[in-house]
């Protein structure tokens, strides 16, 4: 924290520029702010404890703002952390250091639809709920919509490496980011253009993507659109276990097909999240499917995926359970009584590996978290040709707050020590932010230093969200 | 703040925001603070000692509309609107409430009216029905009297049309909604004891009024409180819908859009009617805007936010103006003079804004 003097100057510089409306120090408006969507925040904020604060918040409109922003922070040598829709589920927009929250929800503006090239150019700050609102009423859609998409922006799913629940068939947001205006801790601004390839070195707009506030912040996007399907259809299979479904998924994807829904869910998630509503056989895996696309291929691909899940033993379901969770999706988000009473505390370990890795990943997991009395519930989801998520989800509840974050912590380290010994990568969609940052190093191992010196040659004075993606951690 | 409250915010100040995409405060102000969930954390960490409420955290708690849209979107009905008013209510009790609504009670006291002006003015730009023996009483509300005089007018000509003999009341006061809705619970009352009095002395058998806020005050509000109106009360659009035989036709190429008053859609339940409405005079149902019936953004003009922060709520009744011109259509008609008013003056001449009773009046031909 910096002294008084220097903290009123800095404020003065920053009424200057923004004007008084969008520079605020009031402790309500930093309260209010701090809330993002890791599970935890939430659990403390029901347990009645504060989570860190910024100094300041402002609200820019404009990228000159941003990089006048910057340029004052790094004279002032004070933290700066970026913040979206404040939807994230890694801590990352948390001020643990206090400094400026640089507020990017002004960004609200939907540019430019570019129908020839089929891509749209938008703020950061736009929610991504009202960008696929809009593109659907030109016939549009992004193919980018997460649970989170009521409250997340284009900027955070840029940030964070986000992941949409049609990504295999539309691919992730790094597949779908054609082109960034970002602002680097020096002010400088710099674009990566839209195209649809290049060779010209190694791919900027990939460094920039997943880099978390902590290289400078993404102020405007050139993302893909794709034409809104003649139809979605929906199939469901139950199978006898988790290595069959997997196994129908593989050959799936080697017949040439790209469902945009495929969703594997083990016995425990089968039982708690489907069998509820369909008459499933204890045990059973529910695979959920939907197939985008015109009728004609949609038949097509349907047919030759029954083919393949039959072969296996599937045992046809229709369309009922795939539709019910597509039309239920964002039910799971929400707080419940169950969810939240005493100290329950829940969260999601969303990883990634390739098909040699996947099963082992999941039982090592599994019994890694189970350790901790934890109860797990599973999926496969975004999965693709070579390997796919896992969702691994766990509940916890304790009689005190200390314990209750002890021992999420534990389930978490573990959870994520056995992912790393599998040959699994510890974060599929949600990014790194504070919950996995002390991962980092293990798991990008030799890598890690890649990171860290373009961090230290861009960021000297570290001021980018420090102790996020695990840098700049400070004691 | 009651147990079941503390529950509810407790719930809603952890919630990852699923409701905030269409809080039009948080449209207007683009920060979390003015949003349900921010509202939510600000009480609960009051209700568990962590934080009491400063300046700042009151003004965020008065820069709610009161819409109740973050309603429609949750899950598990955690009923934000209300939760607020309750607060509000206490706030008014500890002395705390803003200036501005502090002023609007002594206003509303005085004149019996949110507007400033004179109550010996009420009935001065409306012209009077000289029936005998009416079986209805046309209560106007205050802006329907004050600023809005066309939909005052278009009403007793519509009903007059259908027959009905109408009374005005000269001592009308203010229905009290500006006063329940910013937690002003002892001068709302008062204006309502007296309300009650003279409509239930009258001889009309029924009540008919203009204004949904007026509506929700007379049958929700003044029972909470145990003030009985002793005859049946109707929104205009109620009434018209069951009288829609005799309203007469207008031009079906006339294209409309609807937009639902946050109080008679979302807080009475009020869908229905107006469009049938609607589609009786015109032969053709209004064309939907995309956020319609329980989805219906609010038009920004709600429960003390026009008289503190105009400038959000401009930008939000333009928006609102914004989604009805994507239907293509020329004219969008509501329900509330309170809505009216301020879509009106943010749509220009983009888009002619009516209430549906002025459409009634001015628009059909009679069949007969």
């Amino acid at each position: 924290m910096i002294d008084s003097d220097k903290f009123g100057e800095l404020v003065e510089k920053l009424h200057t520029l923004l004007g008084s409306d969008y520079v605020t120090v009031q402790q309500t408006d930093k309260v209010l702010n701090a809330h993002d969507a890791w599970p935890l925040s939430e659990a403390k904020i029901r347990a009645g404890e504060l989570l860190p604060l910024a100094d300041i918040i402002v609200f820019p409109s404009t990228t000159r703002e941003v990089s006048e922003i910057l340029k004052i922070a790094n004279k002032f040598l004070i933290p700066v952390i970026p913040v979206g829709g404040g939807a994230g589920t890694c801590g990352g927009t948390l001020a643990i250091y206090g400094g400026i929250q640089l507020d990017m929800k002004r960004f609200d503006k939907i540019l430019e639809i570019d129908e020839t090239s089929m891509m749209v150019h938008v703020e950061a700050g736009v929610v991504g709920v009202d960008l696929e609102e809009y593109l659907n009423r030109h016939g549009y859609t992004s193919g980018h919509t997460p649970t989170s998409v009521r409250s997340s922006n284009i900027g955070g799913f840029i940030a964070t490496r986000s992941g949409g629940s049609m990504s295999s068939l539309y691919g992730k947001i790094e597949d779908l980011t054609l082109g960034l205006e970002f602002v680097l801790p020096s002010g400088e601004v710099i674009f990566c253009k839209p195209v649809p390839r290049h060779s010209v070195g190694p791919d900027l707009r990939q460094l920039f993507i997943g880099s978390e506030g902590t290289l400078g912040v993404i102020t405007k996007a050139t993302l893909r659109i794709f034409p809104l399907p003649e139809e979605r259809r929906f199939r469901s299979v139950s199978v006898k276990d988790v290595s069959t479904g997997l196994e129908i998924i593989r050959k799936i994807f080697r017949a040439g097909i790209s469902p945009s829904i495929i969703r594997l869910y083990d016995p425990e998630d089968t039982a708690f999240s489907v069998s509820t509503h369909f008459d499933v056989a204890e045990g059973d895996c529910m695979l959920m499917l939907a197939f985008d696309g015109s009728t004609s291929k949609n038949d097509l691909d349907e047919a030759t995926v029954m083919e393949i899940c039959i072969a296996e033993g599937g045992n046809d379901f229709g369309a009922g359970p795939a539709e019910r969770w597509w039309n239920h999706r964002f039910d799971m988000y929400y707080p419940s009584p169950f969810t939240t009473s005493g100290y329950a505390i829940g969260d999601t370990i969303d990883v990634v590996a390739t098909y040699d890795k996947l099963e082992n990943v999941y039982h090592s997991m599994k019994s890694a978290m189970e350790a901790h009395e934890a109860v797990v519930l599973s999926h496969f989801s975004h999965m693709y040709p070579n390997g796919g998520s896992i969702y691994m989800i766990f509940f916890t509840a304790q009689p005190d707050a200390e314990s209750a974050w002890a021992t999420y912590k534990k389930i978490w380290d573990d959870g994520v020590a056995a992912c790393l010994k599998e040959g699994g990568t510890m974060s599929h969609q949600h990014g790194v932010g504070l919950s996995r940052s002390t991962y980092v190093v293990d798991e990008l191992e030799s890598a890690f230093s890649v990171l860290k010196s373009i961090k230290e040659k861009l960021d000297p004075n570290g001021i980018m969200n420090p102790g996020k993606l695990g840098l700049e951690v400070r004691k | 703040m009651n147990d079941e409250m503390a529950s509810d915010v407790r719930m809603c100040a952890a919630c990852p925001k699923m409701c905030r995409h269409v809080c039009p405060t948080f449209f207007a102000w683009r920060s979390d603070a003015p949003t349900p969930h921010g509202r939510a954390l600000l009480l609960h960490q009051e209700i568990k000692g962590v934080r009491e409420l400063d300046e700042r955290a009151i003004q965020v708690l008065y820069q709610c509309l009161e819409c109740s849209h973050c309603l429609t979107w949750c899950k598990p009905e955690i009923d934000i609107a209300s939760i607020v008013e309750s607060r509000r209510t206490e706030l008014a009790e500890e002395g705390r409430q803003p200036t501005a609504i502090k002023d609007l009670v002594s206003i509303v006291r005085s004149n019996h009216n949110p507007f400033d002006e004179p109550h010996s003015k009420r009935l001065e730009k409306l012209e009077l029905p000289t029936s005998k023996n009416p079986d209805i009483v046309y209560f106007t509300g205050c802006t329907s009297a004050y600023q809005e005089e066309e939909i005052a007018n278009s009403t007793i000509n519509v009903l007059s049309r259908l027959g009905f003999k109408v009374a005005l009341l000269e001592d009308e006061w203010c229905c009290a909604s500006p006063l329940f809705r910013t937690g002003s619970l002892e001068a709302a009352l008062e204006q309502a004891n007296h309300n009650v009095e003279i409509l239930n002395a009258h001889s009309a058998e029924k009540i008919v009024v203009s204004c949904p806020g007026c509506l929700r005050a007379l049958t929700i509000d003044y029972p909470k409180h145990g003030l009985e109106i002793t005859k049946p009360i109707y929104h205009i659009s109620q009434f018209l819908d069951m009288h829609r035989d005799g309203l007469g036709e207008t031009d079906p190429s006339i294209q409309v859009t609807y937009h639902d008053p946050c109080h008679l859609g979302r807080h009475c339940n009020v869908y229905d009617e107006p469009r049938r409405v609607i589609e009786s005079i015109s032969g053709i149902p209004p064309s939907e805007m995309e956020r319609n019936r329980e989805n219906a953004m609010c038009c920004g003009n709600g429960a003390g936010l026009r008289l503190m922060y105009p400038d959000a709520s401009k930008k939000i009744g333009r928006e609102r103006i914004e989604q009805a011109l994507r239907t293509g259509s020329k004219l969008l008609l509501s329900t509330c003079p309170f809505c009216k008013n301020l879509l009106k003056q943010q749509a220009g001449d983009e888009i002619e804004v009516l209430d549906l009773v002025e459409f009634v009046d001015k628009y059909t031909k009679d069949v007969n």
